[in-house]
């Protein structure tokens, strides 16, 4: 396939050492905590509480209401101030649900308890919704929803490739949770009906694939598959091309494998194990533009200032702060912005000037795109305003996954043409 | 505090296109130093002055001409130049021309190719053609053979068997054929004359697989362009019956590889799909084949990458899309373009008639016979003297040693005696043929007589005969006519 395509992949610098050993921070809430009524592209929420409630620990508050159904809770215990509405990591500007934090974490029990062992797969499909377990890769995608596939299912492929470069909360949380990880894949393979459970880690980290090898040995359907040091190897379809050799249209369950992330796994074990939904999040903190890069276990609703603050500050006057990864991650012109369930990472560089110049025709870009578009024909058909040249090319195809505007060594903004060709599209779609 | 914006994603690599530039002009300075050691070498100091002076020439000029370019365009006049990199169009272009090629239409040369090829269509990755390839072709058609008057070079190894018909069958004619260069693996180190750049393949391909390594070119084109040449050839040399080294030399010789490696690559030039890049390459490498047989000329690299280079919009075009889903097409293209590439080829190979210059027809000039001389008109004169005496099946074969001028006057002292072979029918006693082996009398006048018109008239005779003896040359053949008749006489004598 490459020789005719491209490699669609590319081994990319990881920077991942600067936070895989040392110590996880944890990160006390500060005085408020800021909950985000936003899910994906949704704000569609129905709010459970009003100004001047007291919560707990693990209270519900909101409740996404439009086709998914997604849980919110509270991580603090404390009084409920109103609803403000401040930048979100999606560049948003989003309601949120203010809650003073009184510091005394008293907690309650907003969700069942699930006997796993004899648990039909409905009834777990339905914890799963109760308990708001999203994708945690960076997705926040409903998991219950996806294992309502008629689809016959055979594997569950946990995710645990982490391919953006700097980080590293799956493997902190896959290394410090590894029971919950096993509930979790447990948990899934019942929603899935599958017979085995594959781990996809990257072949470098050799150290957590042993670790985790070790700690399978009692679980004979469960096995760890090694894939490459290349981006975008966390993306669904270059993973499962990489470990199946098969290619599907819409999703994996076509097939027959349904993949989820190994922190999102963990999560749903951790929600088993002790009644809790996603309040607490590892998040990696890192970059040449913070002091002390590290892993932070904070509670959603933290402001990104709170946790830069804790570890040093910035190094430098003039930064570039991305919510998620560099890569797919957005650029944040504020630190203002909170923690959401689905968080995993803060990036922060040193801002670096880079002079573009022409484009020389390399094709580098298009024999990279994990998607199989050729980014460089759909930024000239962008700037030659050619919408049907866009059609054909598939723009909407792009996951804007960031590697054509990495390759191109004339610094061009590939990505941001392919971004703009989407939009296109889009309207002409609507019109 | 600044919060700096900027659209994800924020990382890059480093790889630059300068770096890129930077590379490409190292890997073809190698080729720069690898060819004026050879001119060193093998010719002396004059030669290598005389590559640098075309490279200083071409060079400045490729500078000069971007540089009053930018300054009209009102633009930072280094910072056009750091970014558009004029030296690589010179550089490419004085290795594709021979070591003999004067100053100005070298200068000529880069002035079109940059100023028409390049800035008017809008400087650099703007250009359509490859544009040393453009200035190439303009030297050609503008200069032809324009050469240094003090400086020679040979033949290039694509011309002379161009010359040859490309089809060299005699094994004995091959090898002094491939001699000229130092047979196959001569080619592969280059240490022969061509253009400048087009020696060494070996050099070549390794440069090559350093900089697709560092990423600087694709590895499909010249991949596919080799590839494409090799396989067409050896098809040609199995219709044809030739050896392997056929399509080494194809692949060795000349220009391909240069070619391949620093000119098909020209990403401005190129589609930018891979499968487009394969379609390209193939489809360089059949035109090449094509220029070289069917057309029999040299020159098929250079044309068959401008050729290419105007089909690169249009391939471009043919694989926009998704490329997995148009995977399949991909693959029928560039099997349906192998094929034809192949079918083409086959019908030009059928063709292909081997000419005969290499050792050529001994030239028969023109002679006249005049008075009879008998044969046995000899018995009275000197004898021949019996060098050796062999039978070989029917016949007996007799060198005679005899004198030639010698024998007639005193004023020749030193001439020295001719010898002829002599072939007879050992029963019948009848001459089958006569051979000149040596002449030694006055040269064009005495070697007259090694001529067809004279000796096949002693076939069939005995010793009774008589020939006509060659006009101007009298002496000369009364003394061939001696010879024969000692050898029937030793013959006879010898039953
Ligand atoms: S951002 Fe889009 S177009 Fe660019 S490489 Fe990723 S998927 Fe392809
Ligand atoms: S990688 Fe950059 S320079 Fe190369 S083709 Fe793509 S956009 Fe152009």
């Amino acid at each position: 396939m490459s020789v005719w395509i491209g490699s669609m992949q590319k081994h990319i610098e990881g920077f991942k050492e600067l936070t895989t050993y040392n110590d996880i921070v944890n990160i006390a809430a500060p005085k408020e905590i800021y909950i985000p009524l936003i899910n994906g592209v949704s704000t569609a929420f129905e709010v459970l509480v009003k100004e001047g409630d007291r919560v707990f620990v693990n209270t519900k508050v909101a409740v996404r209401n439009d086709r998914f159904e997604v849980p919110l809770f509270s991580p603090v215990s404390g009084v409920v101030k109103g609803i403000k509405k401040i930048m979100h990591a999606s560049l948003k500007p989003v309601d949120h649900i203010v809650i003073e934090n009184d510091e005394l974490y008293e907690s309650t029990i907003s969700i069942p308890h699930l006997d796993l062992e004899k648990a039909t797969k409905d009834e777990v499909i339905e914890f799963a919704k109760v308990a708001g377990i999203v994708g945690m890769g960076g997705a926040g995608f409903p998991t219950y929803f996806k294992y309502l596939t008629p689809a016959t299912l055979k594997v569950v492929l946990i995710n645990g490739v982490e391919c953006e470069p700097y980080i590293t909360s799956d493997y902190r949380m896959m290394e410090n949770y590894t029971q919950d990880l096993i509930t979790g894949f447990i948990a899934m393979m019942k929603m899935a009906n599958a017979q085995e459970v594959h781990i996809a880690i990257k072949k470098s980290k050799k150290k957590l694939i042993k670790y985790i090898q070790e700690a399978i040995k009692p679980y004979p359907f469960a096995s760890i598959k090694e894939v490459d040091d290349v981006y975008p190897m966390g993306w669904e379809r270059t993973l499962v091309y990489a470990i199946y050799k098969k290619r599907y249209v819409k999703i994996p369950c076509e097939v027959n494998v349904i993949v989820n992330n190994a922190t999102t796994a963990i999560a749903l074990g951790q929600a088993i194990t002790k009644q809790m939904g996603p309040t607490m999040k590892m998040v990696t903190v890192s970059g040449n533009g913070i002091k002390n890069p590290a892993n932070v276990f904070v509670p959603v609703g933290t402001p990104a200032s709170h946790i830069i603050a804790q570890l040093g500050g910035y190094t430098d006057e003039n930064i570039t702060l991305v919510a998620g990864g560099p890569m797919m991650g957005k650029t944040m012109t504020t630190d203002a912005w909170v923690i959401t369930p689905y968080t995993n990472a803060i990036t922060i560089t040193k801002t670096e000037q880079v002079d573009s110049m022409t484009c020389l025709r390399c094709g580098t870009c298009n024999d990279h795109c994990p998607a199989g578009l050729l980014p460089v024909r759909i930024n000239n058909a962008e700037q030659a305003k050619n919408v049907d040249l866009i059609a054909q090319l598939n723009a909407d195809l792009c996951i804007e996954c960031g590697l054509c505007t990495y390759v191109c060594p004339s610094k061009l903004e590939v990505t941001e043409g392919v971004r703009r060709a989407k939009r296109v599209l889009a309207l002409k779609k609507g019109a | 505090m600044k919060l700096q914006f900027k659209v994800s994603p924020t990382m890059k690599t480093r790889q630059s296109t300068q770096q890129i530039m930077m590379l490409l002009t190292l890997g073809l300075m190698s080729v720069v130093l690898f060819s004026s050691a050879f001119y060193f070498v093998e010719y002396g100091m004059n030669y290598v002055v005389h590559l640098w002076s075309l490279l200083a020439v071409a060079v400045s000029v490729a500078v000069a001409s971007e540089a009053v370019w930018a300054y009209f365009l009102k633009k930072d006049i280094v910072k056009y130049l750091k970014t558009s990199f004029p030296w690589v169009t010179a550089i490419i272009l004085v290795l594709m021309v021979p070591i003999s090629t004067p100053l100005y239409p070298i200068a000529i040369g880069t002035f079109f190719a940059i100023v028409v090829a390049k800035l008017m269509f809008g400087g650099f990755g703007h250009n359509v053609f490859n544009l040393a390839g453009v200035g190439r072709a303009v030297m050609l058609f503008s200069f032809g053979a324009a050469i240094m008057p003090d400086l020679v070079t040979s033949a290039t190894p694509i011309s002379s068997i161009a010359n040859l018909g490309w089809v060299v069958k005699d094994a004995v004619q091959l090898e002094t054929f491939l001699a000229q260069f130092g047979g196959i693996s001569g080619l592969l180190f280059g240490w022969y004359p061509g253009a400048i750049g087009e020696t060494s393949a070996l050099l070549i391909m390794v440069i090559g697989i350093f900089l697709a390594v560092k990423n600087v070119l694709d590895w499909r084109i010249p991949v596919f362009y080799m590839g494409t040449i090799f396989v067409l050839s050896a098809l040609v040399a199995a219709i044809q019956g030739l050896g392997i080294w056929f399509p080494l030399y194809n692949i060795f010789a000349g220009g391909a590889m240069f070619g391949a490696v620093f000119m098909l690559t020209d990403p401005v030039t190129n589609p930018t799909s891979a499968s487009g890049r394969i379609l390209f390459a193939i489809g360089a490498g059949i035109i090449t084949m094509l220029i070289r047989l069917q057309g029999n000329y040299p020159e098929g690299v250079v044309f068959s990458i401008l050729i290419m280079n105007m089909l690169s919009p249009m391939i471009d075009r043919f694989t926009d899309g998704w490329q997995l889903e148009l995977s399949k097409k991909y693959v029928t293209s560039i099997a349906t373009l192998s094929v034809v590439g192949a079918l083409l080829m086959g019908v030009v190979g059928f063709n292909l008639q081997a000419v005969a210059i290499e050792e050529p027809e001994p030239e028969v000039p023109d002679i006249t016979l005049s008075s009879p001389i008998a044969l046995d008109q000899s018995a009275s004169a000197t004898q021949g003297v019996i060098l050796s005496s062999s039978v070989d099946g029917d016949a007996t074969v007799v060198l005679v040693e005899i004198n030639g001028y010698k024998v007639l006057s005193g004023e020749y002292d030193d001439a020295l005696p001719n010898k002829v072979e002599v072939r007879i029918n050992t029963s019948t006693l009848k001459v089958v043929s006569v051979t000149v082996v040596e002449v030694k009398d006055t040269n064009n006048i005495g070697t007259k007589v090694d001529n067809p018109i004279f000796l096949d008239q002693f076939k069939d005779l005995d010793q009774t005969g008589s020939v006509d003896a060659v006009s101007g040359a009298t002496v000369t053949s009364l003394s061939v006519v001696r010879a024969v008749y000692a050898a029937l006489e030793h013959v006879k004598g010898g039953e």
